[in-house]
C-alpha cells in the first residue's frame, strides 16, 4: 500500500502558445487536507482538470494507491473515486436539485426509465448525515449560492467519491459560511476521505490544511507542512518576491458630494422581488466607497441602475448636482461618470474590434475624433498610441491588435486606460481585479488610490474581502438588494462584515418591508 | 498573425485577412461547382437518355455556361464571347448585388436578414405601381423614375423595420419574424395587384397574371453605355447604380461613426450599450437599411422596363431574396466583395439556363451549387483557420505576451461566445 | 363541424410533430433552422418510396403497409439529411443558423432537380391513384357501406382519416416521455442547458447532440411525409409553404415543452385550416360558406397564420425559456 492515494508526477500540459503545467508533482495522502496554492493563472485549475480527466497531459503520470492509472474522462475519474466541486458550479439551472445530483450517475429501470425514488432517499440520507441542508425538489436557479455549493458536494458524495477536490470553494461564501465549510471538510478528512483544496487565500490555508503545494506561473515551487510555515512565506512562494500584504494609502480627505443616490430600486430579471430595493447612499470627492457583499446580492443590478444599463423603477440619482435618474446611458457618462465594468468581455470590450477602436468606444463621437460623422482615423491612432504608452498596455500589433487576441490582464489595462483617461469626477469600478495576478492587482489598486488622491470620487464593488478592507475608505454592505450596514474599514473585522453580508446584522434600515 | 513586411511594417497583401477571405470563398466555389458536376454525372449515369457525351456537355456548361454560344451545325456546344449572355449576367447581377448588400449589412449588425424576399416584393409593388401610375399621369419620365425608385425603396425599408422592431423590443429571433413577414408580403402583394385591375397586363393576349411592363409607360432606367458593350442584352445603367450603392455602403460601414456603431452592435450588443450606443435604434435602422437595399434591387430590376412581374406570387417567394444570403456569405459581408459574388451568382443562373435549353439537365443544378456554397460558408471559419495556419506556420508567434492568465480565464461561465456570436460570419 | 375539426387535425399534426423535432434539437443545444428543408426532403422521399413500392407491384389493398413503410423510410432520410447539419454544427462548430439555411436552400434545389429528372415537370406524385384512394381510412376499409356513419365522435376518429395522424400522435407521446422520463432524455436536455456541466459528469455532449439532431431529422422527415400525404395528395414540388418555420414558431410559442406545443399546434392548425379551406367551410352546417361570403380577400385568410404567429410571438416572448446553451457550439477546450 502506497503512502499516497493520489500521486501526480511530473505533469506537463501545454496550450497553444503557453505551458500551463510544467513538471508539476502533487502527492495526496489518505485523510489529509492538502491545499494547492497559486495565483490566478498559476496552473491550478489546469492541473485539477488533468486529474479529473478533462485534459490529457503531454507528459507525466498519475498514480492511484501506487498504481499508474490513465484518466481519459470524468467517468474514469469517478470510477477512481475522484470528485470535484468546480469553481464555476457545474449545475443545470432549470433542473431540480435531485436531478442535478443524479445526472450522469442515474439508476434506471426497464427501457432506461429513471428510478428517482431510491436516489431521493440516498440523497436525503447523505444530506442529513453530513449536515448538508438542501431542498431536493427546488430548481437550482431558485436556491442560494451556498445551497448550490452543497448540491455540488452532495454530487460527489452520491457517487461515493473519497478523493474530493474543492476548486476555490470560498469565493462565494460569507466568513461564517466559510467556517461551516471548513468544519465539513475536517469531518470528511476524519472519515478517511482525502481532500484537495485549491485556493489563493492564505488565511484559509492556515486554518484548515495539513500540507500546502505551491505553484507559480505553471511551475512547481514546493510542498510544505502548514504548521511549519506562515502567511508571509507562503505568499512569497506564491508570487516569487516579497509582497506587500497591505495596500499603502494616505488618509482620505473627502470633499463635496459627487454622487447621491436616493431610494434606488431596480427590478430583478430572475425573481419577482427587486434586485435592488430602495437603496440610498452618497459618494464624495476624494474617497473610495466600497459596496461589499456576497455575489448575487444586487451589486450588478445596482451598478446597472446607476449607469443606465438597466431601468430603475424608482429613486433619484444625482451626479455633480445634476439629476440623471432618467438620462440615457451616454448622457450619464457625459455628465461625469466613468465605468470599469464587471465583465470585460461582455461590456468592456468589443472583442472583434481592434485595440484603438476599443479605446475610443466612449469617445468616437467627440469632435476630436469625427467630422460630420466621418471618423478621423489619424486622431484615433494618435490617441490610442498615447494611451497604450501611458498605461503600458501590451499587445502584439499595438493599436491594430484585435482585442480578442490580447491577454486578460492587458485587456483590463486597456479598459482602465480608457476609463481613467476620461478624468470624470466619478469612477465606478466593478471587480476591477477579477482574475488577474498579484502584480496586476497591485498596479490597479495603486491607480485607484491615485484617482482618489486626484480628488475623484470612487465607487468600488468587490467580492474580495481583503480588497474591500484594504482599499476602501468607507464600506457599504449590500444584502438581498439592500444596504444593511455602513462601516469604517479601520474599525471593523472580517467577522463583523460577514455578519452583515449574511444578513444576520444590520445597522441601516433598508427600504421597503416587502423585499 | 501574418508576417509583416520588414520595410513598410505592413502585412503582405496576399497574406492579409482579406486575401484569406477571398481564398476561402474560392475554395467554397470550387467545391460547390465540383458537387454540381458530380450530381450531373450521377444523374446522367442513372438516366438512359443521357449519354457519356451528354454528361461531358453538362459539366462543361456548369463551369463555362456563361460563355456558351449555343450549338454549331454539327450539334456540338460552342463557346466564346457571348455579349447577350454576359450582358444578361450583369443585368441579373443587379438584384443579387442589392439583396446581397442587404444581407451583408444586417449581418454586420449581428442580424440574419432572411426577409430580403419580402422586402424585395414590397419594393416591386411600390415601384411598379408608382411608375405605372405616374407614367399614365404624364409625369416627366425622370421624375417618375425617381419617385418610383424611392417609393419602392421606402416600402422595403418599412418592411425591413418590422423584424427589427420585434428584435429590439421583444427580443424575438429575427429569422422567424423575417420568414413570417416574407409570407405576409407575398399575400399582400398578390392582394394588391389582384384588387387593382389597372395594373394587370391584359392587352397582350396569353399573358395572364403579369403586371404591365414599365416600358409600356416609358419609365425605364437609361442604358448608360451598357447597350454599346453588351449589344442585344438587357444590361442597363442599373448595374452602375448598384456599384455606386455598394461603394456607398462600404464607406458608411467603415468610415463613419454610424458604421462604427452598427458594427459594434453586431459584434457585441452589450458593449455597445455600455458605450452609450442605442442598440435598439441601431438594430431597427440596420434592418431598415437592409430592407431599403433589397427593395432597391427589385426596383432596379423592374425599372429596366421589359421585365415582367408575375403578381400571383402568394405561394412563391422570389429567389433573389434568398440568393442574397450566399452572395453576402461568399463576400464575407464586405460590400465591395458583394459586387463580385453577386456577378458570380448571376453567372451560375445564366449557366443553369444554358443547361436547361441545351441539355437534358435543368436549371436547378445551379441552385444545388448555391446551397452547397452556403453550407460550406457555414464553416468558412475552418477554411480560414486552416489557411492562416499554413500562412503562419513559417513564422514564429508574434504575440508579445503569451499570458498564462488567458488560459484559466477561458473557464466556463465566460461570457464570450454568445455575445460575440454573429459578428463574424 | 366534424369536417372542420378533422381538417384542423390534418394541419395540426404535422405541425406538432415538426415542432417537437425542433424541441429535440434545441434541447440538445443545436438550433435546427433546417426543419423546413428536412420536411421538403422527407416529403419528396416519401413520394419516391411510394412510387417504388407501387412499381414493385404492391397493390391498393396493401395501402396502409405502403404508407407506414414509406413514412418510416422518409424519417430515415430525414435523419440522413439532418446529419449534414449535425456535422457542421457539432464537429465543425459552424454557425448553426447559416448551416440550417444552407439545408433549407439545398433541399428544394435537390428535390426540384430530381423531380425534373424523373417526371420532367414541376410536381411529382404517385405512380398511380391518389392519396385518398390508396391510404385514407373510409367506412369501406372496415367493410361498411359507403356513406356509413359512426356518429359524430366516431366519424371524427374513424371516417375519412389517415392512420398517420394517430401514428404521429403516438410518436409525439413516446418522444415526449423519452425526453422527460428516461436517463438518455435527461442527459440530452442537460446538454442544451449547460454542456460544460454535462461533460464534467461524463456525458458525451457530441453524442447527445447528434442524437438530438438525428431525432429531430426523423420527426421532421415523417412530418414532411405526413404533410405531403394529408394536405398535398402525396405529391412533392419542393415546397412545404413555410410549414417548417411555422413549426419553429409553435415551438417558441410552446416554450420548448411538448404539452404547450400540442396546444399551440392545434391553434395554428385551426388558422392554417381556415386559410386553406375558407371557401368551402360550412361552419354550422347550413349550407352557407360564411367566410367566403363575407367578401374578404382570400389573401387575408392566407396571411392569417403568419400574422397571428407574429402577434402571438410578441405577446409570449417575455416568458419564453430558451435552452441556455442553444446555438453555442461546444468546444472541449473551453471547459
Amino acid at each position: 500500500m502506497s503512502e499516497y492515494v493520489i500521486e501526480m508526477n511530473h505533469i506537463r500540459k501545454e496550450f497553444p502558445g503557453i505551458v500551463a503545467n510544467d513538471d508539476i508533482t502533487l502527492q495526496l495522502r489518505k485523510g489529509e487536507i492538502h491545499a494547492l496554492l497559486g495565483e490566478n493563472g498559476a496552473g491550478k485549475s489546469t492541473l485539477m482538470s488533468v486529474l479529473f480527466g478533462l485534459y490529457q497531459p503531454e507528459a507525466g503520470e498519475i498514480k492511484k494507491d501506487g498504481q499508474v492509472v490513465k484518466i481519459n474522462n470524468p467517468n474514469d475519474a469517478t470510477a477512481l473515486g475522484i470528485g470535484m466541486v468546480h469553481q464555476h458550479f457545474k449545475l443545470i439551472e432549470v433542473f431540480t436539485v435531485l436531478d442535478n445530483i443524479i445526472l450522469g450517475a442515474e439508476t434506471t429501470g426497464a427501457m432506461g426509465f429513471l428510478k428517482k425514488k431510491e436516489a431521493r432517499e440516498k440523497v436525503i440520507a447523505l444530506s442529513e448525515k453530513y449536515g448538508l441542508r438542501v431542498d431536493v425538489d427546488a430548481k437550482v436557479e431558485d436556491i442560494s449560492v451556498g445551497m448550490q455549493q452543497r448540491v455540488e458536494i452532495l454530487k460527489m458524495l452520491y457517487r461515493d467519491n473519497d478523493i474530493l477536490i474543492f476548486d476555490e470553494p470560498t469565493a462565494v461564501l460569507t466568513p461564517q459560511e466559510i467556517d461551516e465549510l471548513m468544519e465539513i471538510m475536517r469531518g470528511f478528512a476524519k472519515e478517511g476521505k482525502s481532500i484537495l483544496f485549491i485556493t489563493h487565500k492564505l488565511n484559509e490555508i492556515m486554518a484548515v490544511s495539513d500540507r500546502v503545494t505551491v505553484l507559480r506561473k505553471g511551475k512547481y515551487i514546493g510542498t510544505v507542512n502548514t504548521k511549519d510555515t506562515n502567511k508571509q512565506e507562503l505568499s512569497n512562494m506564491m508570487v516569487g518576491r516579497p509582497v506587500q500584504l497591505q495596500i499603502e494609502k494616505k488618509e482620505a480627505h473627502p470633499g463635496e458630494t459627487v454622487l447621491k443616490v436616493e431610494g434606488l430600486t431596480v427590478p430583478s430579471k430572475i425573481h419577482k422581488n427587486n434586485a435592488v430595493n430602495n437603496v440610498s447612499f452618497e459618494v464624495r470627492a476624494g474617497e473610495i466607497v466600497c459596496i461589499a457583499g456576497i455575489d448575487g446580492n444586487g451589486q450588478t443590478e445596482l451598478i446597472y441602475g446607476l449607469t443606465g444599463l438597466e431601468k430603475a423603477t424608482a429613486g433619484t440619482i444625482t451626479l455633480c448636482g445634476k439629476d440623471i435618474s432618467k438620462a440615457s446611458i451616454r448622457n450619464r457618462a457625459l455628465s461625469g461618470m466613468s465605468h470599469i465594468p464587471e465583465d470585460r468581455h461582455k461590456h468592456g470590450l468589443v472583442l472583434s474590434y481592434t485595440l484603438e477602436q476599443n479605446i475610443v468606444l466612449q469617445k468616437y463621437k467627440e469632435p476630436r475624433f469625427q467630422n460630420h460623422g466621418f471618423i478621423k482615423f489619424d486622431e484615433v491612432r494618435e490617441y490610442a498610441e498615447k494611451l497604450i504608452k501611458d498605461y503600458d498596455v501590451r499587445s502584439g500589433q499595438g493599436p491594430i491588435t484585435i482585442a480578442r487576441s490580447m491577454s486578460g490582464g492587458n485587456q483590463q489595462k486597456a479598459i482602465i486606460a480608457r476609463e481613467l483617461d476620461r478624468e470624470e469626477p466619478l469612477l465606478i469600478a466593478v471587480q476591477p481585479t477579477r482574475g488577474l495576478d498579484v502584480g496586476a492587482i497591485e498596479h490597479i489598486h495603486n491607480q485607484i488610490v491615485a484617482e482618489r488622491d486626484k480628488g475623484h470620487a470612487v465607487l468600488l464593488v468587490s467580492l474580495e474581502l481583503e480588497e474591500v478592507m484594504g482599499l476602501s475608505d468607507r464600506i457599504l454592505v449590500i444584502y438581498e438588494g439592500e444596504i444593511v450596514g455602513e462601516v469604517d474599514p479601520k474599525k471593523t473585522t472580517a467577522e463583523e462584515l460577514g455578519l452583515y453580508m449574511s444578513g444576520a446584522k444590520r445597522n441601516q434600515e433598508g427600504g421597503g418591508a416587502d423585499a | 498573425m501574418p508576417k509583416k513586411d520588414p520595410l513598410t511594417g505592413k502585412i503582405k497583401w496576399y497574406k492579409s485577412e482579406g486575401a484569406v477571405a477571398v481564398y476561402s470563398a474560392l475554395i467554397s466555389i470550387l467545391i460547390g461547382m465540383a458537387v454540381g458536376a458530380v450530381i450531373v454525372v450521377i444523374a446522367g449515369l442513372s438516366k438512359a437518355n443521357i449519354s457519356g457525351a451528354g454528361i461531358a456537355e453538362g459539366i462543361k456548361l456548369v463551369f463555362l455556361g456563361v460563355f456558351s454560344t449555343g450549338r454549331n451545325a454539327a450539334g456540338q456546344l460552342t463557346f466564346g464571347f457571348n455579349a447577350v449572355n454576359l450582358g444578361n449576367m450583369l443585368f441579373r447581377a443587379v438584384p443579387l448585388i442589392m439583396t446581397g448588400l442587404s444581407v451583408a449589412i444586417a449581418f454586420k449588425t449581428g442580424l440574419f436578414n432572411i426577409g430580403a424576399a419580402g422586402q424585395y416584393l414590397m419594393g416591386t409593388m411600390g415601384t411598379l405601381s408608382v411608375a405605372l401610375w405616374l407614367g399614365w399621369a404624364g409625369t416627366p419620365k425622370a421624375l417618375a423614375w425617381i419617385c418610383a425608385f424611392l417609393v419602392g425603396v421606402l416600402l422595403g425599408g418599412l418592411w425591413g423595420c418590422i423584424p427589427g422592431l420585434f428584435k429590439a423590443f421583444f427580443n424575438i429571433n429575427e429569422v422567424i419574424t423575417c420568414i413570417m413577414t416574407n409570407w405576409i408580403a407575398a399575400n399582400l402583394v398578390t392582394w394588391w395587384f389582384d384588387a387593382h385591375e389597372v395594373f394587370k397586363n391584359s392587352q397582350q393576349g396569353g399573358k395572364i397574371g403579369y403586371v404591365i411592363p414599365l416600358k409600356n409607360v416609358g419609365v425605364v432606367t437609361p442604358k448608360l453605355l451598357m447597350d454599346k458593350i453588351f449589344a442585344g442584352s438587357q444590361a442597363n445603367g442599373g448595374f452602375w447604380i448598384a456599384i455606386i450603392i455598394a461603394v456607398a455602403m462600404w464607406i458608411m460601414m467603415t468610415k463613419t461613426t454610424f458604421g462604427y456603431e452598427l458594427r459594434a452592435c453586431g459584434a457585441n450588443r452589450h458593449a455597445a450599450k455600455y458605450a452609450g450606443i442605442n442598440d435598439k435604434k441601431n438594430i431597427i435602422l440596420s434592418m431598415a437599411i437592409a430592407g431599403c437595399l433589397a427593395a432597391a434591387g427589385a426596383s432596379l430590376y423592374y425599372l429596366s422596363g421589359n421585365t415582367e412581374f408575375y403578381w400571383s406570387t402568394y405561394q412563391k417567394l422570389p429567389a433573389e431574396g434568398f440568393n442574397g444570403i450566399p452572395v453576402a456569405l461568399l463576400a464575407a459581408n464586405h460590400p465591395i466583395g458583394v459586387i463580385f459574388s453577386g456577378i458570380f451568382m448571376s453567372m451560375l443562373n445564366v449557366s443553369g439556363i444554358q443547361l436547361k435549353y441545351l441539355t437534358a439537365y435543368n436549371e436547378y443544378i445551379s441552385d444545388i451549387i448555391v446551397g452547397v456554397i452556403v453550407y460550406l460558408s457555414a464553416f468558412s471559419m475552418l477554411f480560414k483557420t486552416m489557411l492562416s495556419k499554413r500562412i503562419k506556420s513559417d513564422h514564429g508567434n508574434v504575440n508579445a505576451e503569451p499570458a498564462p492568465a488567458a488560459v484559466e480565464e477561458k473557464a466556463p461561465g465566460d461570457t464570450d461566445g454568445k455575445t460575440e456570436k454573429g459578428g463574424q460570419k | 363541424m366534424v369536417f372542420l375539426l378533422q381538417q384542423m387535425m390534418l394541419y395540426a399534426v404535422p405541425l406538432m410533430i415538426v415542432a417537437l423535432a425542433g424541441v429535440c434539437a434545441e434541447r440538445s443545444g443545436v438550433i435546427n433552422l433546417a426543419l423546413e428543408g428536412i420536411m421538403i426532403f422527407g416529403a419528396f422521399m416519401g413520394v419516391v418510396f411510394v412510387r417504388i413500392f407501387q412499381g414493385a407491384g404492391m397493390t391498393q389493398d396493401q395501402g396502409q403497409l405502403i404508407m407506414i413503410l414509406a413514412m418510416i423510410l422518409s424519417g430515415i432520410c430525414g435523419i440522413l439529411f439532418s446529419m449534414l447539419l449535425a456535422f457542421s454544427a457539432i464537429n465543425l462548430r459552424a454557425d448553426q443558423t447559416i448551416g440550417g439555411t444552407a439545408l433549407n436552400m439545398l433541399a428544394p434545389a435537390i428535390v426540384m432537380f430530381f423531380v425534373y429528372m424523373i417526371v420532367a415537370q414541376n410536381t411529382i406524385g404517385m405512380a398511380q391513384g391518389g392519396a385518398a384512394g390508396w391510404f385514407m381510412i373510409k367506412p369501406s376499409t372496415f367493410g361498411h357501406p359507403k356513406g356509413y356513419s359512426y356518429g359524430a365522435i366516431g366519424d371524427f376518429f374513424l371516417n375519412k382519416v389517415y392512420l398517420t395522424t394517430y401514428i404521429c400522435i403516438l410518436i409525439f407521446i413516446l418522444v415526449s416521455v423519452f425526453l422527460y422520463k428516461t436517463k438518455t432524455g435527461m442527459r440530452l436536455r442537460s446538454c442544451g442547458e449547460n454542456p460544460q456541466a454535462a461533460d464534467s459528469l461524463g456525458i458525451n455532449v457530441f453524442k447527445m447532440r447528434y442524437l438530438g439532431v438525428g431525432l429531430s431529422g426523423f420527426l421532421a422527415g415523417i412530418g414532411g411525409f405526413t404533410f405531403s400525404l394529408t394536405t398535398a395528395n402525396m405529391t412533392s414540388n419542393g415546397d412545404v409553404a413555410g410549414y417548417g418555420f411555422l413549426a419553429l414558431a409553435v415551438m417558441i410559442f410552446g416554450n420548448w415543452t411538448p404539452l404547450n406545443i400540442a396546444g399551440g399546434s392545434l391553434l395554428f392548425g385551426l388558422f392554417k385550416c381556415i386559410s386553406a379551406t375558407y371557401s368551402t367551410l360550412d361552419i354550422n352546417g347550413d349550407g352557407v360558406f360564411m367566410l367566403n361570403e363575407i367578401g374578404i380577400s382570400p389573401y387575408v385568410y392566407r396571411m392569417l397564420p403568419y400574422l397571428i404567429t407574429l402577434i402571438v410571438l410578441a405577446f409570449t416572448s417575455k416568458n419564453s425559456r430558451v435552452p441556455k446553451a442553444e446555438g453555442i457550439p461546444y468546444d472541449k477546450g473551453m471547459r
